[in-house]
């Protein structure tokens, strides 16, 4: 079992966040879900550009769980799948609060970019 | 071909550290298995992705495991003690062998001496995880060096090399900014 640290900095020292990381945090806002089911969140939610391996998603999830930012809620089958027993990891309530400080930065830069008109506008 | 496909997983799962394998290999075999379910195993690009995927992860996992900037700062901790033991031994087996000592040169020894001493301090400093006190030691110890060469210029190079390079080499490592984020970079 992975030793969980207790949460002693605030949100904004995770920024920035790594790439795959921002994915596994954004999939599991969506609730509760095993590997394979973030895996494919993930490719679906970035159209196919970000592919996690079990070793990349596995090394930042057991990042995630020392962090506190992600919890194991058990074990158990895949309701489709109905296969072998699998773990589930959900948000803790800091892992949503990095997740919503993550958005606002990203949120923030978008903002700066379409004042500058570097997106937004249709190409002359 | 899926379970030869699995026997390959499990030779590449080696290189990933052992308490991370004992932790996550149930779970990522059978993740891989629902790779091969939903792609084709018998493919090139399924391969390279999986081996790129061990290759981006597993040295990353394995410096975690094992401290290597840590091991680095101890292993440069303990030089600098050696070093430091070997400057005053040195500093004082000259004068002992000079046949008179000069004023200038008197003083060149007794700053080696210190410079030396807070080399050594400042090893014992950073073992013990010290780091302010191992900043001032070590700019003070460079102080004294710089001193002593201009009143010694002919030292030796290997001296000047241990003498300057260590402290600003463990400067530099001690004022390097920690990294702030403890989620890897993937």
């Amino acid at each position: 079992m992975v030793m969980k640290r207790r949460a002693s900095q605030p949100p904004a020292a995770y920024l920035p966040l790594p790439p795959a990381t921002f994915h596994i945090l954004l999939a599991l806002a969506d609730g509760e879900q095993h590997g394979y089911a973030i895996m494919k969140s993930v490719t679906a939610r970035s159209a196919g550009s970000v592919r996690l391996g079990p070793g990349t998603l596995y090394g930042a999830l057991k990042r995630l769980l020392e962090a506190g930012l992600v919890e194991e809620t058990g074990e158990r089958a895949d309701a489709e799948r109905s296969d072998e027993r699998r773990r589930y990891y959900r948000l803790t309530q800091l892992g949503v609060a990095v997740t919503r400080a993550e958005v606002q930065r990203l949120d923030a830069i978008v903002r700066s970019a379409r004042r500058k008109k570097l997106i937004g506008v249709k190409p002359a | 071909m899926s379970a030869s496909a699995e026997r390959i997983y499990r030779i590449l799962l080696r290189a990933y550290p052992p308490e991370f394998r004992a932790e996550y290999e149930r779970e990522m075999v059978l993740l891989f298995r629902d790779q091969c379910r939903d792609g084709d195993v018998r493919t090139f690009t399924f391969w390279a992705r999986v081996v790129w995927d061990v290759i981006q992860s597993a040295p990353a996992l394995r410096a975690e495991a094992t401290r290597t900037v840590e091991v680095v700062m101890k292993l440069a901790a303990i030089l600098s003690i050696l070093l430091g033991a070997f400057g005053i031994f040195g500093a004082v087996s000259e004068w002992m062998a000079a046949p008179q000592h000069a004023g200038t040169y008197a003083i060149a020894v007794v700053l080696g001496v210190i410079a030396s001493l807070l080399l050594l301090g400042a090893g014992i400093a950073i073992l013990r995880g010290m780091r302010q006190p191992a900043r001032l030691a070590l700019v003070a110890s460079l102080l004294c060096f710089v001193g002593a060469r201009l009143l010694f210029p002919w030292m030796g190079i290997f001296l000047q090399l241990v003498g300057f390079g260590l402290p600003v080499a463990l400067l530099v490592a001690l004022y390097w900014p920690p990294k702030h984020s403890t989620l890897g970079t993937a």
